[in-house]
């Protein structure tokens, strides 16, 4: 091993990196916009609140007391609708999906409840909605919430089932927390194992590495060098999105050894997995669509972007399968639970992989395609 | 026979296999220190698969080869520091410029001093030293070739078709580079098939076909003994010479534009050739007479040309 050479192949891939202002805006770039898309996005989840069309009937000071309390929870805005309108025609022309009706003789039956003690009388909310959409499921299960609290409340007794929520985390998070450090090994992914792929076709395609192989630089020193760069754009890489997600979201994440642990690892396992593909794929352009192709269903199946629970019960298996769920599952083990038992156990499992497709990458790795 | 100290390089019955394909077949030569060696063949001969090996870059599959008295096999480390490479179709890193490439080289090579102005003046590319490879043109990218290996001061220079693509111009100027090398005297492996490159350069000429040594010795050994005839060449302005030469015995060859060559023992085959033409009422546009070349000698050893076709050979400023 010459140090020497190592750092003058790592200097001239740096120098070529920074030359190249598309590699750069894909490297640096878009894992810090997916972070202000999503993080813009998700910022407010914890406080949803949705829009409320309703049409008032009733028109009198009860109903109107009960649209007050709607507002009063903080998570709807209420628009009113011209009670003179056909209610569902109202909601096809304005896209709307959910319309909520207060009867007319809402304030009657109220009154007749109230006053009179009468159980037989009550008033019927229609709700006007867009089975297809996908939110008004959870609109309407949250008005759901509010009536039945108004009705708990009208029977004058005190809750007999009640519940109380603890964290199991020191800290309440938010979303954005849970998602950087998917962020930040999907974008580690994407680097090194795009980088090497990259790397080794172009060069080799371009002959570069034949003219390589005529000198003292030995085959171990080239995949050093270029390990010491898929690394350092990794740091980089998470730097900047680190930086951002403090920045502008003002994000609480714990920041400890645990994270260059897991970034050089990553590295080293999807640098290996690109050294394998890049033996296998020589063409530069197939190897790009192969790599893709690994890396495409990791990202979404691993869960960088959403928690595997979401998924099918085979699926879930099959995430556990994936290196990437594993270097998720350690960043939010390290940076969000601070759990350093359980990021040790994902560790040493990142580790193994990365030694055993890495061993396998540079066993495969040659610079001549027939020696 | 020379001494093996004396010898640079040393093939002894190599042969490379590639599955059924058998592209090097028992081919054996050595090459003196302080020559130029050329090593010729037409496209898919061997040539490129010969060097590669010997350059350390490929494994044969039997025979030995030795470089400055290492075998290639077992002595990469050894031998890679003391000769430099040009190899085929030669590119380097796209975003970086002339010096710093060759600034690269010379840290792969440990090189203490390197001499990197020098390089650079030596293959007059001093107003583009600071110029990115990709905007280099093809003649400038091979010089820059020949300057990487020479960055090292090597003591054997392999240069595999360092004029292949270039324009006449460019090319001329790469021959001054390497006659440059030749007067240092530096062991030159160049491989070509330019053939007045070879004549102009070599000091000593082998010649492959099919993956087997057909020939090897100076120019002008080749050319004595393999070629004791004089070619006559023929501009025509139709078909009618051709039949009329055929019919004589002769094997005229056509020769675009409107020219053929016909090989004649002596100066009465030519006179004799000519009466008949005028005979025949054959009108003739013009005629040269000339001993040989190189390029005639190999068509004769080879049966094939030892150029690519015009279509397929690019020329680049």
């Amino acid at each position: 091993m010459n140090l020497r050479v190592v750092g003058a192949t790592l200097v001239v891939n740096i120098l070529s990196f920074c030359r190249e202002k598309t590699a750069m805006f894909f490297t640096l770039a878009f894992p810090v916009i997916l972070i202000l898309v999503f993080g813009t996005i998700f910022k407010d989840q914890d406080s949803l609140s949705f829009t409320l069309h309703v049409q008032d009937l009733d028109r009198t000071e009860l109903s109107a007391q009960l649209i007050k309390s709607l507002t009063q929870t903080g998570r709807f805005t209420i628009v009113p609708v011209d009670p003179a309108v056909a209610a569902a025609q109202y909601a096809k022309s304005h896209k709307l999906n959910l319309v909520l009706i207060i009867p007319k003789n809402y304030d009657r039956s109220l009154t007749e409840r109230m006053s009179l003690d009468d159980l037989a009388a009550f008033a019927t909310l229609t709700y006007i909605y867009d089975p297809s959409s996908t939110s008004v499921d959870a609109k309407m299960q949250l008005l759901s919430a509010v009536f039945a609290e108004i009705n708990q409340r009208m029977s004058g007794k005190p809750p007999f089932i009640r519940t109380e929520a603890t964290s199991i985390l020191a800290k309440k998070y938010r979303f954005i927390e849970f998602f950087i450090p998917g962020i930040i090994a999907m974008a580690v992914m994407t680097a090194s194992l795009f980088g090497t792929v990259n790397l080794n076709t172009e060069l080799r395609q371009k002959g570069v590495i034949r003219k390589l192989a005529t000198t003292p630089i030995t085959h171990s020193d080239w995949i050093l060098s270029n390990i010491l760069y898929q690394f350092i754009l990794a740091v980089l890489c998470t730097v900047a999105m680190l930086a951002v997600s403090y920045a502008v979201f003002s994000v609480s994440l714990q920041l400890n050894a645990w994270l260059p642990l897991i970034i050089v690892l990553e590295v080293f396992a999807f640098a290996g997995i690109g050294m394998i593909l890049t033996r296998f794929v020589k063409e530069a352009q197939s190897a790009a669509a192969a790599a893709n192709a690994i890396m495409f269903p990791m990202m979404f199946l691993s869960g960088s972007f959403f928690p595997i629970e979401m998924m099918p019960g085979f699926l879930q298996t099959f995430a556990r399968l994936l290196p990437l769920y594993y270097v998720n599952e350690a960043l939010r083990a390290a940076m969000i639970f601070v759990d350093h038992g359980a990021t040790l156990g994902y560790t040493a499992v990142i580790a193994g992989v990365a030694a055993g497709v890495f061993i396998v990458g540079v066993r495969v790795t040659r610079w001549e395609e027939n020696t | 026979m020379t001494n093996p100290a004396e010898h640079a390089i040393a093939v002894d019955r190599l042969t490379k296999r590639y599955g059924s394909l058998l592209a090097v077949d028992g081919v054996s030569f050595t090459v003196r220190k302080g020559e130029v060696f050329s090593f010729l063949g037409p496209n898919g001969a061997g040539k490129t698969t010969t060097v590669e090996i010997i350059v350390t870059i490929r494994k044969p599959t039997s025979g030995s080869v030795r470089v400055l008295g290492m075998d290639v096999t077992k002595k990469k480390y050894g031998i890679v520091p003391r000769i430099g490479v040009l190899p085929q179709s030669f590119n380097s890193y796209d975003r970086l410029t002339v010096r710093e490439t060759l600034q690269y080289y010379s840290r792969l090579f440990s090189c203490r001093n390197p001499d990197i102005d020098g390089l650079i003046d030596l293959v007059n590319l001093k107003d583009k030293a600071g110029e990115y490879y990709k905007n280099l043109s093809g003649g400038l990218r091979q010089r820059l070739g020949i300057a990487i290996a020479l960055v090292n001061n090597p003591e054997v220079v392999f240069l595999d078709e360092p004029t292949t693509g270039l324009d006449p111009r460019a090319r001329r100027e790469v021959w001054d580079v390497l006659q440059g090398l030749k007067q240092k005297g530096k062991t030159v492996f160049l491989t070509t098939h330019y053939m007045e490159e070879a004549e102009l350069l070599a000091d000593t000429v082998a010649i492959i076909s099919k993956g087997k040594l057909i020939a090897m010795g100076s120019p002008r050994e080749l050319i004595e003994s393999n070629a004791n005839y004089l070619a006559l060449t023929l501009q025509v302005a139709d078909d009618t010479a051709f039949g009329a030469l055929s019919k004589m015995g002769f094997a005229p060859v056509r020769t675009p534009p409107n020219t053929l060559t016909v090989r004649v023992k002596d100066a009465n085959e030519v006179q004799k050739i000519l009466a008949s033409l005028k005979d025949a009422g054959t009108p003739l546009l013009g005629l040269d007479v000339r001993k040989p070349n190189l390029e005639e000698v190999f068509l004769k050893l080879t049966g094939e040309a030892p150029r690519e076709s015009p279509a397929a050979e690019r020329t680049t400023t």
